[in-house]
């Protein structure tokens, strides 16, 4: 069986964002919306805290959620990781995904200021990664063990890693 | 009586307040270039619902008209949308875009 596609809901995400492109065009550089209905902003790295503020004060997209705060790795890319901000808005009942880039040496805004929420995923980031969020107040491993070195999330850390245990 | 909702306490006077803030909102509003998106919108939403604020003397036939939950809850919204109309003419989202990104950046698959 296939899931039912549902226009209604499709045409609404299509219309948000494209409201959301006319009225931030300094920073937005790209909107899609997936198959499954799930709408994605892709960003500039300076409009972070601009666009998380805009979604999480405005009356038509009160986005006060942060559900998510991970990275993914494309190596072969100028700008390898790729910084994913999972928001949930409760009045509306939608969703909405803010993509962001970076490389391996340039700081990123932290989402903190904005989202409490923010602070162990943009350590867990920062420890699986190597993004290194500026203005964060407490950024230190989390996951990884005390003397440990390397980002194991990253595509060259090998799967067993470099210590023998 | 209570809102039924924790750490927000019963407005008395929400129509007052509320007058305030769209006023105030609406006074940030104006630095901001008339060509503006945000502008344009804001103003929209914020004369809508002064309007409503303004006929409407009942604070439950308000929140039903008003359909955004409670009034202490639609305060805090204002609030927060003065908070932001602040913030946005520090950053001025409605120039045009900063930097296009590379070629490849946003391609899926790789």
């Amino acid at each position: 069986t296939v899931r039912p596609k549902n226009e209604v809901e499709q045409k609404q995400l299509c219309a948000f964002g494209e409201y959301m492109a006319e009225i931030l065009p300094k920073y937005i550089q790209q909107v899609q919306v997936t198959c499954f209905n799930e709408l994605e902003l892709l960003i500039h790295p300076d409009g972070i805290i601009p666009v998380l503020t805009f979604l999480r004060d405005h009356t038509n997209a009160q986005f006060k959620s942060l559900a998510d705060l991970t990275a993914v790795d494309v190596p072969s890319r100028q700008y390898r990781f790729e910084i994913v901000y999972n928001l949930l808005s409760l009045r509306f009942n939608s969703r909405i995904r803010v993509k962001t880039y970076t490389d391996e040496l340039t700081p990123v805004d932290s989402a903190v200021s904005v989202h409490k929420a923010a602070n162990w995923y943009e350590r867990e980031v920062w420890d699986m990664y190597g993004v290194f969020f500026a203005n964060h107040p407490d950024l230190r491993r989390i996951l990884t063990d005390y003397g440990f070195e390397g980002h194991p999330f990253r595509k060259d850390f090998p799967l067993s890693g470099y210590v023998e245990v | 009586q209570t809102t039924g909702l924790v750490g927000l306490a019963v407005a008395e006077n929400p129509h007052e307040r509320l007058r305030i803030l769209y006023t105030k909102i609406l006074g940030v509003l104006q630095n901001i270039p008339k060509d503006a998106a945000y502008r344009k919108y804001t103003e929209q939403i914020v004369n809508q619902r002064f309007s409503l604020v303004q006929t409407e003397t009942d604070v439950q036939k308000l929140q039903d008209k008003l359909n955004s939950g409670h009034i202490e809850e639609v305060i805090v919204q204002a609030e927060n949308e003065l908070s932001l109309a602040r913030n946005m003419l520090q950053w001025k989202p409605w120039e045009p875009l900063i930097e296009e990104p590379p070629s490849d950046q946003w391609r899926w698959p790789i």
